[in-house]
Parts: C-alpha cells; structure tokens; sequence
C-alpha cells in the first residue's frame, strides 16, 4: 500500500461546476473535484500522466443543461481529456504530443444546440511547446499558441497564432469573443472568428504599455480590457479593436479619422479609445477579473489583499490579512459564490457580497522561508504517529496539522498571535515544534529578530489539546528560557509529563508539567511547565535532545559529544564521543539499546552507538536530513543528501535516498531513492487499522511517511515488498512520483561510492531487488523462491496486472 | 441551497490581533487565602498617646460592644462606633486608682466593670456613671487579675501576687472563698462559659489550676503543669477546652479528658503575653458559620491566629512595638491590641450594623405602599417597542450568538493603519507602561522603532525620555528599554543639546541610572559573600 499526497492545489485556477456545488482543483496528475458546501473531496479524475495544467467545465448550452458535467482538461503529457466529472468517467482522449501550459475553449457559447443537425467543431486554443523544431528555430521562441480541433481530435494544420519566449496564461473573455495573453509589456489580443472554420483568419491587436505586464482580464459584456503590471499599476483599455475587429472593408477609412481623435491614455497610436490607470497594489498584481455583471472589478496580489474596484467611479473596497499572496480569483455561476486560491495552497470559499469565508480547501502549506541565521534547527516538522497528523510550521505564524491519510489540512494553531504580511522582511520565525507520543501536547519555541540589537526574544510555548476536538490551546509560555540564547531542539518525554528543550547558549532544562485536574467543572485540566532541572556541560552549545524510549535516559549533544544524563534526578550518567562536527540531530532507535546521532558540516556523517557498550558501533559519511526511529522495533530510516556530482548522473535528478536499517546492522535493509530531498523530514506512523486498506488480508505494522521539501509526501509500507509492488501497479496512475520508485527503486549498487567502508559487504544484502515496470508479470516472480509471496498471492496479482493492461489498451 | 447558504455562519478570513502587554508569572501559590483576607480585613486605626503600657482590655458583652483599657493608673472606655468614624479619643476615663491598674472585666449584661489595681484593691464601677459602687479590699499584695464569671452576676473572682485566688460575693464586699494552693503570683484566670462554679487561674509557678466552687476543701480539681510562667489562661467557647500561655508557646488542654495537652503552638519567638479567643465567620456553601480562633499576642510584636481545629496558624501579623493585651469583641467586628508604649492598635472591620437597628429599620418601612398594579403595554407607549428585549433565554433555549466585537484602543487602531509613530505617542501618553511596552515590541517586530524614535518631534521625544527614566531599570523591561536609551540619546543627540527639559529629562535618567548602578553594586558585595558559603554548603 502506499498513499501520496500533499499536492499543490494552486498550480492552476481552479473551476467551478454549472451548478456551484462543485470545484474542480488540478492537483498535479490528477484533477481533485471538491464540495464547495463542505469543503471536502468528492472524487479525482485520473488519467493524466503529467501535470494537469488546465480545466475548462463545459458550460450549459440551455438551463436545463446546468446539471451536466462535462470537462476538458489539458496536461504536459500531451493530452487533452474529455470528462463527465459527475460519475467520473473518461469520455475522450486527444493525443496532440506535444506539453500543453495553457488551453482555452472560447467558442462553447458560439456553438448552437446539437439538434439542429448543423454540427460544428469545438476549437481549442493552447499553448504548447514546439518540441521538432528546435535545430533550426532560435532557442528563444519555442512557446507556440495553436489552435486545436477538439472535434476531430487533432491541431489545425500549420497554424501558429503566436509565440513567446515562455509559457504565458491565454485569458479568454467571458463572451468567447476574444483571448489574450500578455507579453512583457505587450498585450496581444486576438478575436475569434466567427465561423467554426479551421483556418479562418484570426486577426489580432497590441496594446502596448511602459512595464511588464502580468495579468489580463476581460469584461463580460464591453470592449473593456483590464491589464495588471509588476509595479502594481491596473490598467483598463475601454473600445479596443473598434477599428481592428470592426469589419472587413472599413479599416483603413476608420484609421484615418481615428488619427485625429483624442485618445486619453493610449500609446503608440493602439487600437483602443481610452486606457485609464490605477495604482493601490505596492507590488505586482496576480489577480484581476470582471465580475459577472461587470460592475467591478477584482484585484490582488503580493501582499495577499483582495481589493474590489467600483468601475464606474473607482472607488475601493477591501478584503485586507489574506495572509498570503493571492493567485486566482474565479467567479462562480452562483452569484453568491467564489473562491481565491492563495500561495499557502488554500482555496477560501467567499459568500461574495460580504466576502466571509465559508469554506476552506486547505492544501498542506508550503515551507516557510527563514532567514539564514535560523537554518539548520531542523525543519519544523513533527509527526503526530498515532493519528497519523503532520504538524508544519507555516508562514502565518501558525502549527498546522495535516492528515496524511485523509490528505487535508485538520487544523490550524496560531502560535504568534500576528497577522502575516507576505511582502514584509520575516522578523518572527517558529523556530521548532515537537508532539508528544499520544498527540496531545505540543510545544513551540519562536524566536523575534532583534532591531538594530534591540527588543529580540526567544519564547517557549507549551500548548494542550482539549479533551474531544483536536483544539491546542496554550497552557504556558516561558519568555527567554535560555536567557537570550536560541533553543536548537525541544523534545518530549514519552509519558508526556516532560519536555527538554536544548539551547545554543550551553545549556538545557527539563521542564515539568504539574496538572491539576479541577474536577468540579467537567475535568477540565490545567497543564502548567515549571522548570525542573538545567543542566549543562562545559559551557558548550547544546545541539540535540533525545529521550530514551523508557524515558529514563536523556541524551544531549553537546555539539560533538552526546551527554546521557538521569531526566528525573538530573545527573550526568556518560559522554560519548567524539564526532567531527557538531550533532544536529539524536534518536533512541526504539526499545533497542541504540542511539543514532548526524551530524552536519564539513565533515557529515551517521553514527549509531550503543547504549550498552558505551562506544560507536558504526558509523557512514553520509549527509542526514532526517532520521526517524519507529517506536516498537529497532530499525529507523535515514533520509540522505547524495553529493551533487552522483545525483546528476546516476540518480537522474533525485537528490536523496531513504535507507532503512536496523540498528545492529550497518548495511540497509532497503534504499529508496526520492526527489527534493533538501528540507524534507521522515516519520514512522502507527497503523490504525481502520485507517489503511488491507493488503493481503494482514495490516502492515508500521508505516513510513516521507515528505520531500516541497510538502508533498508518500505514506508507504517499509518492509512489504510484494503488497507495495502490486499496489503501485494498480495505482500508477495516480503517481506525483515524488518518489520515483519504478525504475531504481533498489538501486542500491549505485549508491557504492557513497559508502566506502561497507562495500564489501554489499553483496550479502538480505533483501531481494524487484523492480516494478510497465509489465509486471516481468518482475513478480523474480528473485529467490523463499522470498516469493504464496502462489494464491501471487496468482491474483499476476492477473490482476494483465487485465489492468488489457484495458489500458483499448482505450 | 442558496437560502440555506445564506444562514450559514462564515469566518471573517482577516483575524485582528490585539497588542498585548507579556504575560506575567502566576504565583504558584494564591497570595491570600480566605481567612488571612478575613484577618486583614480589619481596618486598623492607631489609638495613641496612653500613657505606659496597656496592661488590659475588655469588651463589654452588650451590644455596641464598648470596649475598656487599662493602663497606668486609669481605665478608658472606647466606643467603636466612633472608631469607624475616626475618632480615637475615650468616651470616658476612670481615674479613681491609687495605682497601676491589672486588669479590667465587664459583668455578663455590661453594666458594671471591675478592676484591679496593684494596691491589692479591687474596684467595681458603674459604666455609666463611672462611680466605684464597691470597693472590695482582702488581697494583701497586687492584685494581678480579675473576673466575672460568664453566668453569674453576683460573685466575682480575683487573684494576686499573694498566691490566693479569691472568691468574691459583690454586693457584700466580703471574700465568700479563698482559695489557695498556687505556690507563685497568680497571673491570670478565667471563668468557664457554660458552669457558673467553674473557673481555671494561671500561676508563675507554671501550673494552672480549674476549681469548682462546688468542691467543700477549697481544693483545686485539676491541675495541669504548663512548663513555663504562665502568663494568660483562657476556657475555649466548648468549656472543655483551656488554652494557657507562658513562654514562647500556647498549648490547648483537655479538661474533660483529664487534663490531657491537645496541642503546642510555639510559633512566637518571645513570650506570649495575652490570649483571646476570635472567631471567623466563614461561608460554606451559602450558609455562613463562625468557627473560633485562638489570638495570641506576644512581646515580639506578632499576634498570630491559631486554627485549633486544624492546629494550624492561619496568619500572623506584625506590629511595631511589644504587645501586651488583646481583645476581640463578641460581634465579631472589632479586634483591640495593646502595646507597651501606651498604643492600641483597634482593627474595625466593615459589616452589617447591629441587628436591633435593623429591626428598627423594618418598623418604619411597615407601612410602605403596596406595588401598583401593572399595566399591560400599549403599542402608544415607547417601552412597547422594547418588550421582551431583556428576556433571559430558558434552559434549553437554542441560542444563536452574536460574534462579540474585538474593542480596539487607539494604539491597535493606529497600528493598524500603519501610523506606527502616532500608536507610539498615544500609548506613552495613556500611562500604562505594559501597554508601552508591548507597542515597542510590535514596532520592534515590524522594523519601525528606530524610525518612529528618529521622527517623534521635541514633545513627544520628551514623553519617551521620561517614561525610559522611570522605567529603563525596570529588570522586567530593561532588557528592550537599555537598549532603547542608547539609541534614543544616540540618535538625537542634536535636539537633546538644543533643549532644557529634555536635558532635565536626561538628568533623570542619568539619576535613575546611577542609582540602579548602586544597588547592583550592593547586590554584587552580597553575592560575593553568599556565593563562598554556598559553594562550602554544595560540598558537603
């Protein structure tokens, strides 16, 4: 089994169905078709094998129609599919094999109802990418607008309505009269011709401004064009083309009595009658479209406020703390209805006149950049095992808790009661998050820049959920724990009741939870942390902390030595040492008597000792971003940073690796090779068996999550090789292909330089290799037979994967 | 749908955060329990000027619960009606002692007082008239104590240096028993609250004895041996009870178990020279009970509250000289403490006025109108328009509440118009430095402090320098505001040269600076002498 996830919902504007109750979301290989009552998922289309790029919903060609739901969506694989979202069913494929960045249908509205027998083609227009051409063409225009015949399934002819040097957005206008796209300081506006003919003349117009230009947008009903650009400006053209796109015979008369008419605005002589300027954006505006009625007029940008222009008079009304940037705006067929996808990847559902959020399609949020001084202190990154939740630290100063099996944001604590800004310099960062075992205690730590020097503090939060919902609410905040050092790791105790939390000024405390169970009204608890211990040793930073699994051995990293201290009396029990750089990251692997330690720097590396004997037991120079030990047995899972000379050769962009070990054995029991590793994080998640699919009628133990810098992740089974096989074969389509699996999944052997001191032993490798393919029957029953699943197991699987290909097939 | 969407709730998506000033640190333990807010609820006034020290003090058992002091060679009479307006000066004195006056007692109904002077005369008075009615004259050496008996208004009891504890009948003037056996002065003695026949007396021979007068040879009942002279013995309101004070302690007995220690109470460090029984009203779940306290009073200035149900201390209190006496009026209102340089300490406590005025009041209001009737509204008249709007809604009603609305102060307001320089001067000028504070750190967090501080003009860069003088050694804000000064000084140097109250300003800092510097001084000499003991007491 294995389950993705975490995909960026904002990649594209999203689009609503006819009727308003659904919104149809790219998400990347597949396109996510949601509630908008209840903010939830209702089902995917799945087909696509690249990223999905566009989604046009068919509009009702009658009132009647308003229920049908019908798609057309485009992909960087080259296809353009034909949907009914509501069953969901792949009604058609066009295979025009070249990527496709942008796709408009302007002419739905042109074409007249199907009993009347006069059928005519449904022209696309897309933006693609000339991929024969590119010996003798210079390098720079290879992006082409085409037009595509939806009916007949092909592009027309030699057609080259443009090109760009990049993939730009082609806009269309709500009448599907015209389509646009901006190019740097140019607009190029082209009008659809009248017949549904295939090569009929589409003339076009410029318009031309003094600075880039990055969003257009047409009115409904008027010749009105609405331009936004890099410094903010919103510029609106009213009457263009009244002399380009008039009429066939007059355009040289017009032109001549134009020349001497006042043309307040307009430059260069264009083909419009008045542009007007308006400035309140302080940077780029991203989001600009007409409202329905083409009264007003949207805006946003940068600094993620929604700004509604009166047309008529100008004036402006606000939707300020967005709190993130804003990408799109789309207007619903509902008039009371819209929705903004932001860059956190959050879509808000708005009740549109007074603009309150209804719903939220919460996407798991993006990192956070922070600035240089705080890299290095972990990821911020905590795995909730048992309820399978996620806690991210997000820009807006929030802890928000994502679901990996149900894939969506649960919940969100704010940790620094601040509105986030998106253009202001980051001044207060969330610096670590850490959950106990069971989930029910958090602490946070965040540090405030200083000023010139003055007004910095460093704060230690410790947060309680309540008893039913998953609510955190905080129960103690300790200003400066560290005086004014920085803290570099908070850990908690496995009871729960403790919590270490480690400085950079050369010290740790233990902190103690008393609670105080008021019992009169409804057990309400009321957690409070005191400081039970410090401790420190030789003045020297404090980098890491870990707790044993029984909690009665802490161990610090004492920048190159790892301290074991007694947590309760707060004595020092050994040192370990030394490795060459300083200690980032600790970890009691499990109820084994075993700790892994990495280091990071010059000299990187992995070193496991043992708790028994007090010394090293092996060690790798390797580069640890990530290690996460499971509770019940003694293996955990490293998350490596390849060097980049082997990552570009053998590893064909992949950048990282998963290695399971156990901890008596230095060499891996299985390797995964990943993509975006930098700044990803790994987690061992228990299995609650009503949350997992049955794999061959057993659950698997255990879980790994891994999330890759960018926040998508994958949820696999560590140690079942056949169930993952089988279950990639059945779900291929689906793939993010975060982890790129298939081909080299236990390409461990291109790893040998990495791991000198071992190679000897590689042969002896437990683990059977299984290489998952376009043909399955191919690879199930290699390697030894003692490791081959049952033959009923495999039997099934076996053909299970041939009808799988049969269908493929037909279509 | 869409009606059903209509009612839907939405979230505001723009939340709006307030400045708020740091936590500060809750004690972990609450400041004040119940009973010592009880016991500091007592508004103390000072009653000065008595000459030499207050060797006895007594409530009179009726109501306004007149109390009387003895000191030197006169008794004064106080009202505490007046004490809560004010007025310390006696409502009357009586002078007529040829000597120290020993101790005072009221008779049950507070008619008559006696007193004892150290001629060996005791003296009966007329609290009215302050005529002495009796003279009764057997004690041949100082009389150090005297008592009515609680149930009996005829006899009294008296006890002196000569060791002999004397029986009195009043109205004869004649001595009905003597009764010897203490070996040393009799100090002090009390009558038992529920037998007219019973009383307990104190000796410096360290023993007190309970008589019974009852008993035909004149014998003591009981003894028990307190260890130390025993200064003030006094029966607990059960009557089982005695509690005696010598030395540095209180111990409670058991009479009824045959003279049994209950318990010791050795929290004084000097000698405990008077005892008085107090009582609490405590409140337990709506209905109100009193529970008596032992107050003890002692020549180390402390008079602390004795739980002899939990034989805890429930709180003490200090005072400024050595006490001598203590009394405690029957209404609960008024505790009395004499001192040795002629100063009573009288604590009056607010509460209700006495229940006969009370009765008084409902006399008067016997006759009040009986309520009009009530008339339905009529929609001529305005309220008809407001009916039902004050309605409180029925368990079980289903409410639908109203988003309560975020109050702003102006500095929220300001800030959030990005005008960070007026948030600034209008928060220094409301006074509330958390609130300065907090500003600060929200300008800090956005960047702009320096540049508000470069662009306040000469007013307002005075309004901060005064509010970093007072407040730049606070240790709880110093670490922003240190910080701050400098570059306030450094910044506008010019303008600080250019102007004489912002150089005033500067002189305050400069003042407040150096006393800071002081006392971090001194405190560096202490730590240099803790810290070798410490480290001698972490080795062992």
């Amino acid at each position: 089994m294995m389950m993705r996830g975490g995909r960026s919902l904002v990649s594209s504007p999203p689009a609503f169905s006819n009727d308003a109750k659904k919104l149809l979301v790219c998400t990347s290989n597949t396109v996510s078709v949601f509630s908008t009552a209840t903010g939830l998922q209702i089902t995917s289309l799945e087909g696509h094998t690249a990223l999905v790029t566009s989604v046009v919903v068919v509009p009702p060609s009658s009132p009647a129609a308003k229920v049908l739901c019908y798609c057309w969506t485009a992909s960087l694989d080259g296809t353009i599919r034909y949907w009914d979202f509501s069953v969901p069913e792949l009604m058609k494929t066009i295979d025009i094999r070249v990527p496709i960045f942008n796709m408009v249908i302007p002419s739905f509205l042109d074409i007249p109802a199907e009993d009347k027998g006069k059928h005519r083609d449904l022209f696309a227009y897309v933006f693609t990418e000339d991929t024969k051409e590119t010996q003798e063409k210079t390098k720079a225009l290879r992006r082409q607008i085409r037009k595509c015949n939806l009916s007949k399934s092909r592009l027309v002819g030699r057609l080259i309505l443009g090109e760009t040097k990049k993939p730009e957005v082609l806009t269309v206008s709500p009448s599907g009269k015209f389509f646009g796209i901006r190019n740097k300081c140019k607009l190029r506006i082209w009008k659809v011709p009248d017949q549904g003919s295939e090569h009929a003349a589409v003339r076009k117009i410029t318009l031309h401004h003094t600075k880039k230009i990055t969003v257009i947008a047409f009115h409904p009903t008027q010749r009105v064009i609405a331009a936004g650009d890099v410094t903010g400006r919103i510029l609106t053209w009213r009457g263009f083309g009244n002399i380009a796109f008039a009429g066939n015979n007059g355009v040289e008369k017009q032109k001549l009595i134009n020349i001497q008419e006042d043309k307040p605005g307009v430059r260069d002589n264009d083909d419009a009658d008045s542009c007007t300027t308006w400035h309140w954006h302080s940077a780029e505006v991203n989001v600009l479209s007409f409202s329905s009625d083409g009264a007003y007029l949207y805006s946003g940008g940068k600094e993620g406020v929604l700004v509604v222009w009166q047309l008529d008079t100008g004036k402006k009304k606000f939707l300020p703390r967005i709190g993130s940037p804003l990408l799109y705006f789309i207007d619903s067929p509902d008039p009371t209805l819209s929705a903004i996808s932001c860059a956190d990847n959050q879509i808000h559902l708005l009740k549109m006149p007074s603009m309150g959020i209804l719903k939220t399609i919460s996407g798991i949020k993006t990192p956070c950049c922070c600035p240089e001084m705080c890299k290095g202190l972990g990821n911020g990154i905590a795995f909730d095992q048992t309820a399978g939740l996620v806690a991210l630290r997000t820009e807006n100063y929030c802890i928000q808790f994502y679901s990996l099996f149900d894939d969506r944001g649960i919940s969100e604590v704010q940790v620094c009661e601040r509105n986030h800004q998106p253009g202001d310099d980051v001044t207060v960062i969330v610096t670590a998050v850490a959950l106990s075992v069971d989930g029910s205690l958090m602490s946070t730590s965040e540090v405030k820049l200083a000023e010139e020097g003055i007004g910095g503090l460093v704060c230690l939060k410790f947060w309680q959920a309540g008893s039913q919902n998953k609510e955190f609410s905080l129960s103690t905040i300790v200003y400066e724990p560290h005086r004014d050092a920085g803290i570099s790791a908070v850990t908690f105790h496995p009871s729960g009741n403790m919590v270490v939390s480690s400085s950079f000024g050369g010290d740790f405390k233990i902190w103690r939870c008393n609670n105080d169970i008021i019992q009169s009204d409804q057990m309400h608890q009321n957690f409070s942390w005191t400081c039970h211990a410090v401790g420190s040793y030789k003045k020297r930073p404090m980098t890491a902390a870990a707790f044993s699994a029984d909690g009665s051995v802490l161990a610090v990293a004492a920048e190159t030595l790892i301290t074991l201290w007694n947590p309760y009396k707060n004595v020092l029990l050994a040192v370990l040492g030394d490795t060459l750089t300083p200690i980032v990251n600790l970890s009691f692997l499990g109820k084994s008597d075993n700790l892994a330690a990495a280091s990071c720097g010059s000299n990187p590396q992995l070193s496991v000792w043992s708790m028994s004997k007090l010394s090293l037991s092996w060690s790798y120079k390797l580069r640890i971003e990530a290690v996460a030990s499971a509770v019940d047995s003694s293996s955990f899972a490293a998350l490596a940073l390849l060097p980049e000379s082997s990552s570009e050769t053998t590893f064909k962009g992949r950048d990282g690796v998963i290695l399971l070990y156990n901890a008596t054995n230095p060499v891996p029991t299985a390797i995964w090779s990943v993509k975006k590793a930098m700044g990803g994080a790994l987690g061992f998640l228990q299995v609650n068996p009503s949350s997992v699919e049955e794999v061959d009628g057993k659950t698997p133990e255990v879980l790994l999550a891994y999330m890759n810098g960018d926040h998508e992740y994958v949820v696999f089974d560590p140690y079942c090789k056949d169930a993952h096989e089988v279950s990639i074969s059945q779900k291929e389509g689906l793939s993010a292909l975060e982890l790129k699996g298939q081909g080299g999944q236990y390409g461990y052997a291109s790893i040998y330089g990495e791991l000198p001191e071992f190679s000897e032993k590689r042969p002896e490798t437990p683990w059977v290799p299984s290489f998952p393919s376009e043909r399955p029957w191919e690879t199930i029953f290699s390697g030894s037979s003692h490791n081959l699943p049952p033959l009923t197991n495999l039997c099934s699987a076996f053909l299970e994967s041939l009808l799988e290909k049969r269908t493929a097939a037909v279509e | 749908m869409a009606e059903i969407r209509a009612e839907e709730q939405t979230l505001a998506i723009s939340k709006t955060f307030l400045i708020k000033p740091k936590l500060k640190p809750k004690a972990r333990t609450l400041p004040q329990t119940p009973e010592s807010k009880y016991w500091s609820s007592f508004k103390s006034t000072q009653i000065p000027n008595l000459i030499s020290s207050i060797s006895s003090l007594s409530f009179s058992p009726s109501p306004p619960h007149p109390f009387a002091a003895a000191y030197s060679a006169s008794v004064s009479l106080f009202s505490p009606l007046s004490l809560s307006d004010g007025d310390v000066s006696p409502s009357s004195t009586i002078s007529s002692f040829s000597d120290v006056v020993s101790s005072i007692s009221f008779r049950s109904d507070g008619l008559l007082l006696a007193a004892s002077d150290l001629s060996g005369l005791v003296q009966v008075f007329d609290v009215k008239s302050r005529t002495p009615l009796r003279r009764l004259r057997s004690h041949t050496r100082p009389v150090r104590f005297v008592k009515y008996p609680v149930l009996d208004k005829l006899h009294l009891l008296s006890g002196g240096d000569d060791a002999v504890v004397k029986f009195w009948d009043v109205a004869g003037e004649s001595v009905v028993l003597d009764l010897m056996g203490h070996k040393d002065y009799v100090r002090c003695g009390d009558c038992s609250p529920v037998s007219p026949d019973l009383f307990v007396t104190g000796s410096y021979d360290h023993t007190v004895k309970v008589w019974d007068v009852r008993v035909e040879d004149s014998r003591s009942v009981l003894e028990v041996n307190h260890g130390k002279p025993v200064e003030d013995v006094i029966y607990l309101p059960s009557g089982g009870l005695i509690a005696t004070a010598g030395g540095n302690s209180v111990k409670i007995w058991d009479l009824i178990g045959g003279g049994r220690m209950v318990h010791s109470m050795e929290s004084h460090n000097k000698t405990v020279t008077s005892i008085c029984v107090g009582r609490i009203r405590k409140e337990n779940c709506g209905d109100e009970s009193m529970e008596d306290r032992i107050l003890s009073v002692g020549l180390d200035g402390y008079m602390k509250v004795f739980d002899y149900g939990n034989m805890k201390v429930t709180h003490s209190m200090r005072f400024p000289a050595p006490l001598m006496s203590v009394g405690f009026s029957p209404d609960c209102r008024t505790r009395v403490i004499g001192t040795s340089n002629g100063i009573i300490f009288a604590g009056r406590r607010k509460g209700k006025e006495n229940v006969e005025s009370g009765g008084g009041g409902n006399v008067l209001g016997f006759e009040s109108i009986s309520e009009p009737e009530r008339r339905g509204l009529r929609p001529t008249y305005f309220r008809y328009f407001h009916r039902g709007q004050s309605e409180k809604p029925v368990e079980g009603d289903y409410l639908v509440m109203r988003n309560k609305k975020v109050k702003l102060a102006e500095h929220d307001k300001l800030l959030k118009k990005f005008r960070h320089k007026d948030a600034l001067v209008s928060v220094l000028n409301k006074k509330n430095r958390e609130n300065v504070v907090a500003v600060m750190e929200e300008l800090v967090t956005r960047k702009k402090l320096l540049k508000c501080v470069s662009n306040l003009d000469a007013d307002e860069l005075g309004l901060l320098l005064t509010f970093l003088s007072k407040n730049a050694t606070m240790p709880r804000y110093s670490s922003l505001l240190m910080g701050l000064t400098e570059k306030v000084i450094e910044m506008r140097a010019e303008d600080i040269r250019s102007s004489d109250p912002l150089k005033g300003h500067i002189r305050n800092l400069k003042r407040s600076i150096e006393e800071e510097l002081r006392i971090q001084h001194s405190l560096q000499e202490i730590q240099g002498i803790i810290s070798p003991l410490l480290r001698i007491a972490g080795r062992r």
